[in-house]
């Protein structure tokens, strides 16, 4: 294909889409896509109230829906202010994996490239470790560890997995060595540490949004209001970055920076969101999977996956705290139990053929 | 590759079986209380009621007799699970069969009641064996069959499901966790004689179900459809071989908790050595599993005195360069 022609067929408007414009600025809406997004929020939405609903005592949804319009309600302190925080963190930190996910995913053109496969959340978790075990930086300064530790983590595989070139499979090979490797270290750190840090770190360590509250939001609210914006406007780049490399770079994609810089924006926020609850496997593997096979488009939506990943955390968190009630467990665990398998679905899917793209 | 002379390869073995001493000895004499060589023979062959032959005989002995144990045992474990599956880095860590054998006696603690290693090893053998099979069905299933890549993930996948089990668990069983708690972590000190008496007659039978197998594995090697010209049943040599994996993880588990990266890093220094000749192969690996593990112990012990670092975690610190040196140098992505 000529770049002249590769250039005009982008300018067809492809089947099933929308075009909002607005003098030189135009949107194209795929209408699938907006319909599963606002189904995702509408289930979300069912989801917050029953999440709000459902605890050691059952609120009923009317006084919900009460406190969290700002109504005087007797329920007040049991959903707005034990409730309410550690949801907004659930919902924050899932959507972050969400997006996160799909980034990655995209940029690597491989569902089984996620943040967790390579290496991000177990970066992050040995940074905070060490940080916690050390007693090295005050507390609230504990997510740009975790932020750090991810990036590097992340730098750490790419290098590694570097030869003439990244080959996926090579890449997801590395990943999971550098994952096997920090949670050695992190378990190293634990078995040092002083014995109160190491129960600290290791509740932090199962994924779980016990006692998490408004404090961890505000660097996921950051990053959120950065990158999905930035994601949003690299999505052009990144349409192109999907396809294979010769096509990409015909249709004039800069690749090596547009997928560094996505795959950087992908890494901090899945590093934030580990900051701030805790390594919850497999969010940020799962959303843009469900995303996209609801949308059935060929790049994975940013809007649906950030959903998809806070309805995920929203209802792991749910079920981990009503399902052996009293005894809470951590999310993490919900999340694998249902993520790994689906990832190993994934693996008999998947062709075996040059260890690219998999469904 | 080429393949050495036997007047190499006896040397080899040779130098394996005096690194295993060296092995042995260190272990005994190294640790929270330096013992002289000298005086660990001492305390080892006479009877002697100093402080020195008190912590060898009661605490120094019995680890390192559990470590060579364990050591030989996952690294014919992953020798037998590259052999079978012509996979690089087949490996019961990676693989998950160690997490399921890990499942197996979190499981027979939390909800059978069952408290002795004799009890309890039945089960890590069924955990260690469903996982392996899982693994094994999931990466060799769609299309292009049971590629590394495949199988490490699968692998990762297995490990991340069962260690959410276990931690699920852990949680919501207070008594059962604090029995295993210590014993999860993967870890050779603690571990008394009677352990070791439990233990043995399995890895004994793994060890001899394994060796017997040695020329199936080489025709293995070639190939199935070469392997089957030769006059060998494949599927029967690969039930064996992999019953003989799990006897031998599920034996090592069960007794030292999970510890990966001994089987898939020995099995191919010792292939480096002598060539790929399994009757060569399995002794050598079976005397450098104990040279690492003992050895990952020993430094365990040495890094941070006087706290000591689980071997679990220093065979994969160890094991995770050794891992992408792998993936880097070979074709193992080529899938």
């Amino acid at each position: 294909m000529s770049h002249s022609e590769a250039v005009a067929t982008t300018r067809l408007r492809p089947a099933g889409h929308a075009v909002l414009r607005r003098g030189r600025v135009s949107f194209l809406l795929h209408r699938r896509t907006v319909l599963v997004a606002v189904t995702l929020t509408v289930l979300l939405a069912c989801a917050v109230v029953a999440y709000l609903c459902v605890g050691e005592s059952f609120v009923a949804p009317a006084e919900v829906v009460r406190v969290l319009f700002g109504r005087p309600s007797p329920d007040e302190l049991v959903v707005g202010t034990l409730r309410l925080p550690r949801l907004v963190v659930g919902l924050l930190a899932g959507a972050a994996f969400g997006v996160a996910g799909a980034l990655v995913q995209t940029v690597a053109r491989n569902p089984l490239a996620s943040p967790d496969v390579i290496g991000v959340t177990h970066g992050a978790g040995a940074a905070t470790v060490a940080a916690l075990s050390f007693n090295a930086v005050a507390a609230d300064a504990l997510p740009y560890v975790s932020v750090a530790g991810g990036m590097a983590a992340a730098l750490l595989v790419y290098v590694f997995a570097w030869r003439g070139g990244l080959h996926s499979s090579r890449f997801v090979l590395v990943g999971i060595g550098v994952s096997v490797a920090l949670g050695s270290l992190t378990q190293l750190l634990l078995t040092k540490g002083d014995y109160l840090v190491a129960q600290q770190a290791k509740v932090w360590l199962t994924g779980s949004l016990n006692s998490r509250g408004y404090e961890e939001a505000g660097p996921l609210v950051v990053v959120l209001l950065i990158g999905v914006p930035a994601a949003v406007w690299a999505a052009r780049a990144q349409r192109s970055a999907s396809f294979d490399d010769d096509t990409a770079t015909s249709l004039g994609v800069r690749l090596g920076r547009s997928r560094l810089g996505l795959t950087a924006l992908g890494v901090v926020l899945a590093s934030v969101a580990t900051g701030a609850v805790g390594p919850v496997d497999f969010v940020a593997l799962l959303a843009p999977q469900i995303a996209r096979r609801l949308t059935r488009t060929a790049q994975t939506p940013l809007l649906s996956s950030a959903l998809a990943g806070a309805l995920i955390v929203v209802i792991a968190d749910l079920l981990a705290r009503r399902l052996f009630s009293p005894i809470e467990l951590p999310t993490g665990v919900l999340t694998a139990v249902v993520g790994a398998p689906y990832l190993m679905w994934l693996i008999v899917r998947t062709r075996s053929r040059s260890g690219g793209t998999a469904s | 590759m080429p393949v050495p002379d036997p007047r190499r390869r006896a040397g080899w073995l040779l130098a394996g079986a005096v690194m295993l001493l060296a092995a042995v000895l260190l272990s005994l004499t190294v640790g929270s209380r330096q013992i002289a060589p000298g005086d660990a023979l001492q305390a080892l062959f006479h009877s002697g009621g100093s402080d020195d032959a008190q912590v060898v005989r009661a605490l120094r002995v019995p680890r390192t007799v559990i470590g060579v144990l364990a050591g030989a045992a996952l690294a014919l474990a992953g020798t037998v699970m590259q052999g079978i599956t012509r996979n690089p880095i087949a490996e019961p860590g990676i693989l998950g069969v160690s997490q399921g054998a890990s499942v197996g006696v979190v499981a027979a603690i939390a909800f059978f009641g069952v408290h002795s290693l004799g009890g309890y090893v039945w089960f890590a053998f069924a955990g260690a064996a469903l996982a392996g099979v899982g693994v094994y069905a999931v990466a060799s299933g769609g299309r292009g069959g049971a590629s590394p890549i495949k199988l490490a993930l699968a692998g990762a996948a297995m490990n991340a499901f069962l260690a959410s089990l276990v931690s699920g668990i852990a949680t919501t069983n207070a008594r059962a966790l604090d029995e295993f708690r210590f014993w999860q972590v993967g870890s050779i000190s603690g571990r008394d004689g009677e352990v070791i008496g439990q233990v043995w007659p399995f890895i004994l039978v793994g060890i001899v179900l394994v060796a017997a197998m040695a020329r199936g594995l080489d025709a293995l090697a070639l190939g199935d459809d070469a392997a089957r010209n030769l006059g060998n049943n494949v599927a029967l040599l690969r039930a064996l071989g992999a019953l003989g994996a799990t006897v031998l993880t599920g034996a090592a588990v069960a007794s030292v908790g999970p510890i990966a990266f001994t089987g898939l890093a020995v099995p191919h220094i010792a292939r480096a050595l002598v060539g790929t000749a399994h009757r060569w192969v399995l002794p050598l690996a079976a005397m450098l599993g104990p040279v690492m593990l003992l050895g990952s112990d020993v430094l365990g012990r040495i890094l941070f005195p006087p706290s000591e670092v689980p071997v679990a975690v220093m065979t994969a610190l160890i094991g995770v360069p050794f891992l992408i040196a792998l993936v880097r140098r070979r074709s193992v992505v080529a899938a």
